[in-house]
Formats: C-alpha cells, sequence, structure tokens
C-alpha cells in the first residue's frame, strides 16, 4: 500500500500520521511531500519519524521535511521540539556532525567574468581549502585557543584575521551559540579537530562557485536585500560542519547516554535514539560539548571564506572588499536549539532538534540580522553538485507550523556503491565540464558517488516546501565549479 | 571463503558505507574489520608498512571492544594522519581486551589511492555475533 493511501491528506502537501500508528507515540507526525515525493520515501522514513513521536517530551508533531530520507535515530529532514522539563536531547536527532550547514558568500562578479577564469579560480581554491581523508587546515591552535574557537566561533575568527568585522552579524546565531563548555569535550575530541579548521572534508560536502540562474531568480526585489542585483550574478556556497570533532562529541556521548537511558527509565525504540532528560547532568554535559563542536564548525566554514576571498584577491586582481565578497547568510542543518515558540497560546522555550532541516524563522524575529529582519531570514538550501541549489525567505507560517523549521537538501535515493557502478568519476568530470561545471574532487570515486543521480529532483523538494509556505523561493543557484571533498 | 572476510552491504544506509566481516575468531574478526575499515578509505595496495603502533584496550564485552578499536582507528586517522596496511590482533578469551600491532605509514596525497575519509563507527546495526565456531559482524560507517 502507497503510503499516500495510509496517511492522512491535511493539505495537498502535508500529511499527518496517527498516534494509532504505533504503539507509545506521543504525539502525531506530520510530513511536508507532494504525493509523489512521499510515495517515493524509504520505509525508514515513516518508521523513523513515529519512532521520534514516542520520545518523551516531545511538542505538537514530529516532522519530516520533503527531502526526508532515513537516517540513523531521527530521519535525515527531520524536526522535533521537546520540553526542557519533560523533553529529551539527542545526538541522534541533531547528526553526527554537529552544526553541518550552509554558507552563502556573494561578489559583485557576473557570469562574464568569472566563466574564463573558473578553472584557475577551482584549482587555486583546491589548494587553499584542503579536502579529503585525514586532511588537517592551515590554523595552527594550541589547546588554549581551540577552547576559545568552541566558546566564540566566528567571534574568535573576527579577532583572530580570518574575517571581516561584519561577518559574524550575517552567521545563525551571531557566529557563535552561547552555552559552550569545553570541559564536556573529550581529550580525543579535541585531538580531531583542533587540527582541522579550515578543512572541508568529504561526503557530500562541497564548496561551490555559482550563478544566479537568470531563468529562474523568482523574486529580483527580494533578492536586493541580499545584494542580488544582477541577473546571473556569481556567488560562492559552502557545505560543511565540525568534521571529525562533532563525529567524536556525538560518539562519546551516545556510550554515556545508552548508560543514562537505563538510569533515567527511558526506552527508545531504536539505540541510535539514544538520548537524555535535557534538564539532567548528561543532557547538560552534551549540550555545551554539542555547542563547542556547533561553534567550531561556524569558525571552520568562516576560515574557508578568508581562503575562498584569497583565492578570488589572487584571481582577479582586486581585493576581496572590491569585490563586495560579504556573508549573505548562514544556516546550521544539523543542530539542536532552546528556541522560544508559540505554544497551546503561550511563548514557550523548547528545545528544537534540526536534523538535515533549516531553521526558517519569518520577518520581524529578533534573531534574524538587522538586514533581513524585515523580509525573514535567508534559507540556503544545498543540492547535487549538478542540480543547484536554491536561496529561500523564512515565513510567519514556518513559526506557526514547524517551530520555524524549513528542508535543507536534496536528500539521498542511491547508495554510494550504487551511484559507483552507474558512473565513472572521470566520464562525470568530463561530462559535468561540457555542461559548463568544471568539477574537481579529492578522489574520482568520490566524485561518482555524488552524481546528481544518487539525489532527489531539489527544485520539487524545494517547490513543495514553497507551496507549504514554510519557506518562499526567492532564487535558484546554478554550479559554474565545484570542489568535492 | 577465507578464514577471514567482508562484504559491503550496498543497500544499507545509502548515504554512507556498510559491511559484514566473518572469521573463525574474535581475533581474525577484529582483523578484517580493520581491513574494511582501510578499505573504505585507501586502497590499501598503495601503503607501505614501515611505521608501527601497538594498540591496548580494554571493554566490557566483543561489541564494545570492537566499535572502540574501530574507533581509535579513525581517531588515528585524523590526528596522526596514519593509515595502515597490516592488522595484528589478539583478543583475550574472555572478549574484554586486545592487544594490537599495527603497521602502515603517514598519509601521502601523491602516492596513496584515497577513497573516502570515515568519521564515525555508527551503532546502527553495530554488533559481532557468534554462530558455532564462526563469528561475524555487521558495521555501518558515517561517511
Amino acid at each position: 500500500m502507497s503510503a499516500s493511501s495510509k496517511f492522512k491528506q491535511v493539505s495537498d502537501v502535508v500529511w499527518e500520521v496517527p498516534t494509532s500508528y504505533k504503539e507509545g507515540m506521543n504525539v502525531p507526525a506530520r510530513i511536508y511531500a507532494t504525493k509523489k515525493l512521499l510515495d517515493g520515501m524509504d520505509q525508514g522514513v515513516f518508521e523513523q519519524v513515529t519512532n521520534v513521536a514516542a520520545l518523551p517530551g516531545i511538542e505538537r508533531y514530529s516532522y519530516a521535511m520533503a527531502d526526508a530520507h532515513w537516517g540513523y535515530g531521527f530521519p535525515i529532514g527531520g524536526v522535533a521540539a521537546f520540553d526542557p522539563e519533560k523533553g529529551v536531547i539527542s545526538p541522534g536527532g541533531i547528526g553526527f556532525d554537529v552544526n553541518c550547514g550552509m554558507r552563502l558568500i556573494r561578489t559583485n562578479l557576473r557570469y562574464k567574468d568569472v566563466k574564463p577564469k573558473i578553472k584557475e579560480l577551482v584549482d587555486l581554491l583546491f589548494r587553499l581549502v584542503p579536502a579529503g581523508v585525514g586532511v588537517k587546515g592551515a590554523v595552527r591552535l594550541n589547546q588554549g585557543q581551540f577552547e576559545e574557537v568552541m566558546r566564540w566561533g566566528v567571534r574568535w575568527c573576527g579577532e583572530n584575521g580570518y574575517g571581516w568585522k561584519e561577518d559574524a552579524d550575517m552567521v545563525e546565531e551571531g557566529g557563535y551559540i552561547k552555552g559552550a563548555d569545553p570541559s564536556k569535550v573529550s581529550r580525543q575530541a579535541s585531538s580531531r579537530g583542533i587540527s582541522q579548521l579550515g578543512t572541508l572534508g568529504s561526503g557530500n560536502h562541497y564548496l561551490e562557485i555559482q550563478q544566479v540562474d537568470p531563468a529562474r531568480f523568482f523574486d529580483a526585489k527580494m533578492g536586493k536585500h541580499f545584494g542580488l542585483v544582477e541577473d546571473d550574478q556569481v556567488v560562492i556556497m559552502i557545505h560543511c560542519g565540525s568534521r571529525g570533532f562533532g563525529h567524536q562529541v556525538g560518539s562519546d556521548y551516545l556510550r554515556i547516554f545508552d548508560g543514562a537511558m537505563k538510569r533515567y527509565g527511558i526506552t527508545v525504540k531504536d539505540r541510535e535514539l539514544s538520548c537524555a532528560p535535557f534538564s539532567s547532568k548528561e543532557g547538560t554535559d552534551y549540550y555545551g560539548a554539542m555547542v563547542c563542536a556547533a561553534n567550531m564548525a561556524f569558525a571552520n566554514r568562516q576560515v574557508i571564506v578568508q581562503r575562498v576571498r584569497e583565492a578570488f584577491k589572487t584571481v582577479f586582481k582586486k581585493d576581496a572588499e572590491a569585490l563586495d565578497m560579504h556573508i549573505i547568510y548562514d544556516v546550521c542543518h544539523n543542530i539542536a536549539k532552546v528556541e522560544r515558540h508559540a505554544l497551546d497560546g503561550a511563548s514557550k522555550d523548547v528545545v528544537v532538534h534540526r536534523k538535515g532541516a533549516t531553521r526558517s524563522f519569518g520577518p520581524g524575529h529578533r534573531d534574524i540580522p538587522l538586514p533581513y529582519r524585515d523580509i525573514g531570514q535567508p534559507v540556503i538550501i544545498g543540492g547535487s553538485m549538478e542540480t543547484g541549489s536554491y536561496l529561500l525567505l523564512g515565513t510567519s507560517k514556518a513559526m506557526t507550523e514547524t517551530f520555524g523549521s524549513t528542508a535543507h537538501g536534496s536528500g539521498r535515493t542511491m547508495s554510494r556503491t550504487a551511484a559507483k557502478k552507474q558512473v565513472r568519476g572521470e566520464e562525470l568530470q568530463r561530462s559535468m565540464e561540457k555542461r559548463g561545471i568544471y568539477v574537481k574532487a579529492a578522489t574520482y570515486e568520490g566524485l561518482a558517488e555524488e552524481a546528481g543521480m544518487a539525489y532527489k529532483d531539489i527544485s520539487e523538494v524545494v517547490d513543495t516546501m514553497d507551496r507549504a509556505g514554510i519557506s518562499k523561493k526567492v532564487a535558484a543557484l546554478k554550479p559554474l565549479g565545484n570542489i568535492k571533498g | 571463503m577465507s578464514r577471514s572476510s567482508y562484504r559491503l552491504l550496498p543497500n544499507v544506509a545509502l548515504a554512507d558505507i556498510a559491511f559484514r566481516a566473518n572469521a573463525g575468531s574474535p581475533s581474525e574478526l577484529f582483523e578484517s574489520c580493520s581491513r574494511a575499515l582501510t578499505d573504505v578509505m585507501v586502497d590499501r595496495r598503495s601503503l607501505r608498512a614501515v611505521e608501527t603502533r601497538t594498540l591496548v584496550l580494554r571493554a566490557e564485552g566483543l561489541d564494545g571492544l570492537l566499535y572502540d578499536f574501530l574507533t581509535q582507528l579513525i581517531i588515528i586517522k585524523d590526528v596522526d594522519s596514519l593509515l595502515f596496511k597490516e592488522f595484528d590482533v589478539k583478543v583475550d578469551r574472555e572478549g574484554k581486551s586486545l592487544t594490537s600491532e599495527l603497521r602502515g605509514e603517514p598519509i601521502d596525497r601523491e602516492r596513496h589511492r584515497l577513497r573516502n575519509d570515515v568519521k564515525a563507527v555508527t551503532m546502527y546495526m553495530f554488533g559481532v555475533k557468534r554462530s558455532g565456531a564462526r563469528y561475524s559482524a555487521t558495521v555501518v560507517l558515517d561517511i
């Protein structure tokens, strides 16, 4: 039986799974999808979104966004908010790569300026931004300095020569989340992260030079607020996170939570849903460590921004300031944060988990930087390296429906092994170059694994969120050059 | 089938890489798993065994011991940039401790045929099973 015939249709793009679906569900689940996307989702999404609905203290609904696919514990594309007293915090609801996210930088260059220099630019960026197995960055830190990075994120970068004064303001949470506690980070996690600032990593992470797609600049008026004034303007997108540091924090606390759950009498439907009461010692410790990883991820993307500015300066022989290389915005899409939301007629703090989901705060919210506060926050949704990405705006409807959340990307539909069987990295590189995309990867195998055919159609994902009204399209961004880890 | 081996599980964890290893003893099983983990990161044929590390670990049981052992290999890759070609592992009779000798070399981007960076061993489907005289382990790696 298809999913669309099993679940209650709330609107053309919202589906509800009732609490009767599975024993122990505390709230219903809601899935944002067209009928086609819903019926194409793996069964794992439905099992996982309903497993999450059974966690203690969950508020209103367990959500799956249009890009949802199976993940560890929570589905990727999952959102859940928990009561800070009765509810839990779960590494499986955040993702191993804490604060994996997207950053978008604008330039005042146009397609015709960049196209003739794209190879030079990509080759230089490939040298300046280390990617691949076991790479180390150029930033040398001692333990004390690394702990400052954990506490202050982009603010540390600004004070240490890795950015402009105004950069931190254009990053979610002002470039650092409060509540970091380096004493709750293991020695092993620190030792993995200390040399990784400014590295891209591997897997689906990338650095991409893009242009606004002239045929799909949906809202040029809103685009102006982001400094996008030309219909083929060039931008740079960075997708990466907290590298081995965040992963080690997650691994450390999964083991700790395994024991803690027994003490707190919590049972979960999947070992990867390991969790602890948010207000417990274990929950508080994990939050303090997780925020350290989140702030390191902000700083990691910031150091990469500086490398990107250096590369453009070298190739175009103009300062980054003269090229107007300002950060448009930076969003987390693997995170848990304490946020204030309207709930049951009152305003209440909740612990919002977004795993493969993006904050989508609407106009007027105090956490949106001043230049965008009247229009809503920028939402950056990354697609595959072949199909491009999107810039959207957060909405008031997201605030009332999804705890201010929307999708994050396109979502994988094919395994890495299957993708490699379908296409060879060398062939893919040549075929992309013919289509005007110059890609350089740490390995050809890694390149083949990230082929566009391995992912869902990002346009359908974005259209779904736009139709649902939880984020609104501003511009599609076409890839010109890409560096893959 | 050789006494110890592994195979990839392509339909498990689409975004990541899973494998199942089989062996006639816990020690061989751990060696198979460490070869599988390394093969995900590099073509081992391009590595040389010029540097030796010894790793001694204790845990509550075989599951935890294997999880910690594989996690240590990932940590050594990130912290010391070392990848290993050869693995000699001795798991004690109770399955609660091991000593291992690992031989490999520092990552050389020019010479080594590198593949995927592994970031973590996940708990998903993770575990060691015994069936008669054979042992098997299922491991899903976060890429």
